[in-house]
């Protein structure tokens, strides 16, 4: 098998695009549900990904050959160019498909390139028009219907709607959800999950021992309120929105306030903002009735993406630029991959490529992130307040004035400079290479001139003004954008027709009418249409995309695993009712998450310890049943800011802008200049939790980078959680590794002054938040005596043994 | 567990079949030869697959392991092996000549004339300047492509193109593409390897070598020449290595009892085994890059007597012998930092380019005669240039320097069943764009790919709802007339 997708591609896509999630595959292997398929052929999950990847290239959006086109419901069901009808329903014999798939004639069977249909997919496609070949619109292009909460034999296992969801097709397969989760399990568990920090042995001692019915619906209230909480989760959306300090290229600059869009997050979803205002607010944060500081920071959503500030071609670069707003749009908020329908329209969602272009028309009036050397102007808001805000952009448009013709006299002398002091003058060693030659270039009228015309600049300068406030975001928009075109092939210089904001087809929605802006406007008003539509009750995909999310940030998975992508290539629900529920829920509970949270968290599904049963792991080792809560590896942050939590070094401060925390020069040297672009932050600023850490494209924090921390480029859905020797290497070798064993030894004799003992076991109760046994005090005196047989002193043994504690399973995973 | 939806489907497979439990899932995997090495965890029982065992390509392909020379900056193709004789006679007169650089797009220039003698070499007669006499000496086992194209004359977004295809940054870069999809023969070493110019990384660092969206473990390992040659790979002195085995041992039995709680988690197990396997690394990484088991007679003909050869001299002679041990794609710069640290001759072309070739001629020669010698010629592929190339003309009003030039270029391939003695593609009179077959970097990834063995076309991996490739979405062919 060559590659996995290329082996995928022939052999295993069809199973692929009814949903990986291994629907298909686990294909509850094979048995029992093979049964089930034949009797029942659903037409979503079974028949459109055939005819999308076997016929779509030729009687699909793009091309309807023949008169045939599969993504129309009347089409094949018609009259066909030939006269043939391509399906009649119950009719086997004279349904013109199924002939042209089977026949044994080469030049006639389709599909004419490639390989024939395989004898399952035949299959399939035959029981499918025996039954009638019901035609349904893909599953998540049709409106949320709030679903009945479904009956169960098990109504004691119930708690919440959730459940029932859950416990049905459990018991469908004859399957029993597993019992519940120790207590100790399940406070770290609600931990992790809402504020990604261990709880204290403390805490889950009482929380074990209590005998209040409620106390663990008071956990979870206490965790929702608890400011962790928008830290753990605002990483979540930072992963989703492509969150970077830094633009990338050649010189990688900063962002400069990049941190207050990171904080915007964490705040709001702290004070539990309601989701719909969430988006509105960073799709249109600065048009809002109501805009505030807070809402236009958020529109720094726009600039955190990559920005190539010396382009090969401009119009190329802008439109990049606009395509990272459309597809990181359109992946987090809607789950849509509309970026496929750039160059042409999408081959397998019925996605043209006017979607697209109508897409980018609503976000014209965001100029380009800036211009190399410029000041920000279109990407820093001045939230100074209106007052000095005046007096600084007086000052600065003065500035601005005389540089330019200072800039002129020098840049007409430079021309007659050698080429190597032309050089330098484009670098660093401009102010030298000007002070050494210039005036040798000018006249002495010119020189005069030059000279007055620097005194000017000097005296402004020297006018002191409190420093402005500044945000990073959508700043000086441009009122009356361009008409936007259709771009051949996606190239920028073939304009192709006009199009107007709208909505993607598959809604099947009018376009907007969007009035012409006022004589004051200060944007086209554009944005804010869209985000209307996006936050509206009605979007059958916004609702869906965020419960989605929010429920596979707690169980590991979304029940849609692509969790960007709802399409027909995206997998299909594995539990489409409870989806819809959960979407029905998100409206009814005001759009606020922490509610939905709850709902979760307090089901009997939330709550099942993650042991296996010979059973079930049997007929759905997938887990697609949730059967069991899944264990996962905590995230590269969760093991970042444990480690400080348990060293006793942690500190909580939040907000502001980034830190720093020490990177060895050997990552260093992989920089074109080593150490540029990182700063040196105090030790107490290096031990706060690492969603503060600066977010520098090309020089990703080695310790997270090895946790599958994701490539800050474009919006990450879910993280890889890859095991590799290297992350092993880092957790033994590194400095980082060296400092917080030296720290976690230093805590333990503080805290148990010379009792090995005791020292121990307080190392395994920060470590697993749990009491350790007495082998496991053993196994650490024993390993304790032996590192002292072969040399250590008590310091380095007690060093190397906190250490090996770091290094625990029990640490790293989560039941 | 946890999330494999699409762009995870990759690591998906590897857990499943790291003894997931899945036993349908696992056969189907092996009869498609998916799951053909299996080393045991530390525990001896559980099947550990690494997920970078290797993997059989398309079809066999020639090369086994690829050693990309990067020449950072830019080489200029008129004085290195694009020999125009007119641009010798027409040496400071302005002409009418299409540029685009780093200073911007122009119609006319002053001719710089190439600063070096070429001359032919070998039976086929290939022109070199005098910048390269020790690797004249191979051309016959040479083939260069003189009508090289690009899409940035700007080196951040060049760079990105020439290692990961695309401009712009989030794509997965060459050795990663390679690691996916041929994995490495030895787990003890990394698959991907980057060996950087003593002078710091190129433009935009560790972004050249990024794994993009890609699982880490497709990631490269920078590797040095001196001190720990793998970041953390030391144990730091003050432990010594009986108390490492003593501690890892006991943290392995801990792990073990932990394991034996939670029974049918192939990923504590594999953690366990990711232990063992950093170990072996500790042990056979500082030996596979340890020059002191070459011979003088070896070590000279890399030029590593001669303090101005001697640190690509090594580099050279490293990646030898991490070919040797299985290493897929190894990667050396020559020129790290800015300016005339690297290729990138704005200045002083004559004292720049006679750095950077006096530097590196030997060891490249002696690189390609030790592979020959040793029979690894034939299944390691060799690949030279930079970026991008240089214009004709020069840059200011005065000096040799000149500017970035996307429009046309000269690079080089050799070994691994690459046809060599031979020119392929040609600039115009003056070298300053491709008109003869222009070539474009993405035709280069896929002759790579295909001596690896792969068909560059279905070479893939499906993330943010495409099937993603090195080569891109549209169709390419490689380079035909390299393929012996």
């Amino acid at each position: 098998m060559p590659t996995l997708r290329g082996q995928l591609s022939s052999r295993l896509l069809p199973a692929l695009l009814v949903g990986f999630s291994v629907v298909s595959w686990t294909a509850s292997l094979a048995v029992a549900a093979e049964a089930d398929a034949k009797s029942q052929v659903d037409f979503g999950r079974d028949v459109r990904p055939i005819l999308a990847k076997a016929c779509y290239h030729c009687h699909g959006p793009d091309k309807a050959e023949g008169g045939l086109n599969f993504t129309d419901a009347k089409s094949p069901f018609g009259e066909l160019d030939s006269g043939e009808r391509g399906i009649i329903p119950g009719d086997l014999e004279h349904s013109e498909i199924l002939n042209r798939i089977t026949t044994a004639d080469d030049s006639m069977r389709m599909p004419p390139e490639g390989k024939p249909l395989s004898q399952d997919q035949i299959t399939t496609l035959k029981a499918w028009i025996e039954q009638g070949a019901p035609w349904e619109s893909h599953w998540a292009f049709k409106p949320v219907q709030r679903p009945a909460v479904p009956d169960v034999t098990n109504k004691g296992w119930v708690k919440s709607p959730i459940d029932a969801f859950i416990l049905k097709k459990l018991e469908e397969k004859g399957l029993q959800p597993n019992e519940p989760a120790s207590k100790a399990a399940l406070i770290r568990r609600a931990y992790y999950d809402l504020v990604g920090l261990p709880p204290t042995l403390q805490e889950v001692n009482e929380f074990a021992n209590s005998s209040d019915p409620m106390a663990y619906e008071k956990l979870v209230d206490k965790l929702l309120a608890h400011p962790g909480y928008g830290e753990k989760w605002g990483r979540h959306w930072l992963d989703l929105v492509r969150y970077a300090e830094t633009n990338s290229f050649e010189r990688d600059a900063p962002k400069p306030n990049a941190w207050r869009y990171r904080d915007y997050v964490i705040k709001s979803l702290n004070d539990d903002k309601p989701y719909d205002q969430f988006v509105r607010e960073q799709i249109a944060g600065d048009e809002l009735k109501n805009a505030t500081d807070e809402t236009k920071i958020a529109t720094g959503y726009y600039r955190l993406g990559i920005w190539d500030d010396e382009p090969a071609d401009r119009k190329q670069a802008y439109y990049d630029e606009m395509d990272d707003t459309v597809a990181t749009t359109t992946h987090a908020f809607l789950g849509l991959t509309v970026a496929c329908a750039r160059c042409h329209d999408h081959k397998i969602d019925p996605i043209p490529q006017s979607d697209y272009y109508q897409m980018v028309a609503f976000f014209r009036d965001v100029r380009s992130y800036g211009a190399r050397g410029d000041k920000g102007e279109a990407n820093q808001i001045d939230i100074s307040g209106s007052d000095l805000s005046r007096k600084h952009m007086e000052r600065d448009r003065k500035i601005r004035q005389l540089s330019k013709r200072i800039k002129e006299i020098e840049q007409a002398a430079i021309l007659k400079m050698p080429g190597e002091i032309q050089r330098k003058t484009e670098g660093d060693e401009r102010d030298e290479a000007l002070r050494e030659h210039l005036r040798n270039h000018l006249n002495d009228e010119q020189w005069r001139k030059y000279e007055d015309l620097k005194t000017q600049r000097d005296r402004v300068k020297e006018q002191e003004l409190p420093p402005r406030v500044s945000a990073l975001g959508v700043a000086n928009c441009d009122v009356n954008p361009p008409e936007t075109h259709i771009l051949g092939r996606g190239n920028p210089h073939v304009e192709k027709e006009v199009v107007k904001p709208g909505y993607p087809d598959i809604y099947n929605m009018k376009d907007p009418e969007i009035p012409a802006p006022g004589k004051d406007a200060e944007t086209a008003g554009r944005r804010v249409v869209l985000a209307d539509w996006i936050a509206s009750p009605d979007n059958m995909l916004t609702t869906r995309v965020i419960a989605n999310r929010v429920w596979q940030f707690h169980f590991g998975r979304g029940i849609v695993r692509s969790s960007n992508n709802f399409g027909l290539l995206g997998d299909a629900p594995t539990h489409p009712e409870l989806l819809d529920w959960l979407a029905s829920e998100v409206v009814a509970k005001d759009w606020k998450l922490k509610a939905l949270h709850r709902e979760i968290m307090l089901s009997n599904a939330y709550q099942m310890s993650s042991a296996t049963n010979a059973k079930a792991d049997g007929m759905d080792p997938q887990n697609n049943l949730f059967w069991k809560f899944d264990m996962r590896r905590l995230t590269a942050e969760e093991i970042r800011d444990s480690m400080l939590v348990v060293a006793g070094v942690f500190n909580p401060k939040m907000y502001g802008p980034s830190i720093y925390p020490k990177i060895s020069d050997e990552v260093m040297a992989g920089q074109s200049m080593p150490g540029a672009g990182w700063g040196e932050s105090s030790e107490e600023d290096r031990n706060r939790r690492s969603i503060y850490i600066h977010v520098k494209r090309s020089l990703l924090s080695p310790l997270l980078a090895a946790f599958d921390y994701p490539e800050p480029d474009s919006s990450c859905e879910a993280r890889f959680s890859t095991t590799q020797p290297t992350q092993a290497l880092g957790m033994l070798n590194s400095d980082d590794l060296q400092d917080l064993s030296a720290k976690l030894a230093a805590r333990l004799q503080r805290e148990r002054p010379d009792d090995l003992q005791a020292q121990v076991r307080l190392a395994y109760e920060l470590i697993t938040s749990r009491r350790p046994n007495v082998e496991e005090i053993e196994m650490g005196l024993t390993l304790i005596d032996k590192l002292k047989a072969e040399g250590a002193n008590e310091d380095q043994a007690r060093q190397l043994f906190c250490l090996a504690a770091y290094n625990l399973n029990e640490f790293i995973f989560l039941e | 567990m946890r999330n494999f939806c699409n762009r995870t489907r990759r690591e998906f497979l590897w857990q499943a079949g790291a003894g997931f439990g899945s036993v349908a899932l696992t056969s189907l995997l092996s009869q498609d030869g998916f799951l053909n090495s299996q080393a045991k965890a530390a525990d001896g029982v559980t099947p550990y697959a690494n997920p970078l065992a290797p993997k059989p390509s398309h079809f066999p392909g020639k090369a086994k392991s690829v050693i990309f020379l990067f020449m950072y900056g830019g080489p200029s193709q008129v004085d290195t092996f694009d020999y125009k004789p007119e641009l010798f006679k027409l040496d400071g007169k302005t002409i009418p000549v299409k540029t685009k650089g780093r200073g911007g797009e122009k119609n006319e220039g002053r001719v710089v004339g190439p600063k070096w003698k070429f001359k032919q070499y070998g039976q086929s007669g290939q022109w070199v300047s005098e910048l390269f006499p020790h690797l004249a000496n191979h051309v016959d086992d040479i083939a260069f492509v003189k009508s090289m194209t690009a899409d940035s004359p700007i080196h951040g977004s060049a760079m990105l193109q020439m290692n990961s295809g695309k401009i712009l940054g989030g794509a997965p870069s060459m050795g990663s593409w390679i690691n996916y999809g041929l994995g490495t023969e030895n787990e003890n070493l990394p698959g991907y390897v980057v060996m950087l110019d003593p002078t710091g990384g190129p433009i935009s660092g560790a972004k050249n070598w990024s794994c993009g969206y890609m699982p880490a473990t497709y990631g490269a390992t920078v590797m040095k020449s001196k001190g720990s040659p793998i970041l953390d790979l030391n144990v730091p002195d003050e432990i010594k290595p009986q108390m490492q085995r003593t501690l890892l041992d006991s943290l392995a039995e801990m792990n073990q009892s932990h394991q034996l709680r939670h029974p049918g988690n192939s990923d504590l197990a594999a953690r366990i085994a990711s232990y063992e396997l950093a170990f072996n690394m500790q042990k056979h990484a500082p030996e596979a890059v340890d020059l002191s088991q070459e011979t003088e007679e070896t070590t000279k003909l890399y030029g590593l007597d001669n303090p101005r050869t001697n640190d690509f001299g090594k580099r050279c002679l490293m990646a030898r012998r991490l070919v040797e041990r299985g290493v897929r794609f190894i990667q050396l710069y020559s020129g790290g930092h800015h300016n005339d640290n690297n290729w990138d001759a704005h200045g002083d072309l004559f004292n720049n380019h006679s750095k950077h070739a006096y530097n590196t001629d030997q060891p490249i020669a002696g690189l390609i005669a030790d592979l020959k010698r040793r029979g690894l010629f034939d299944s390691t592929l060799i690949v030279w240039g930079g970026e991008f190339g240089r214009q004709p003309t020069a840059e200011y009003a005065e000096g040799t320097g000149r500017d970035h030039n996307s429009y046309g270029f000269t690079m080089w391939m050799a070994g691994g069943g690459i046809k060599g003695g031979q020119s392929v593609g040609a600039t115009d009179e003056l070298g300053a764009a491709a008109v003869e077959q222009p070539f474009h970097v993405k035709n280069l990834h896929a002759t790579m790919l295909h001596q690896l063995g792969f068909d560059p076309n279905k070479l893939s991996y499906f993330y943010g709802g495409l099937d993603q490739k090195l080569v891109g979405v549209e169709h390419v062919q490689p380079i035909k007339e390299l393929i012996s």
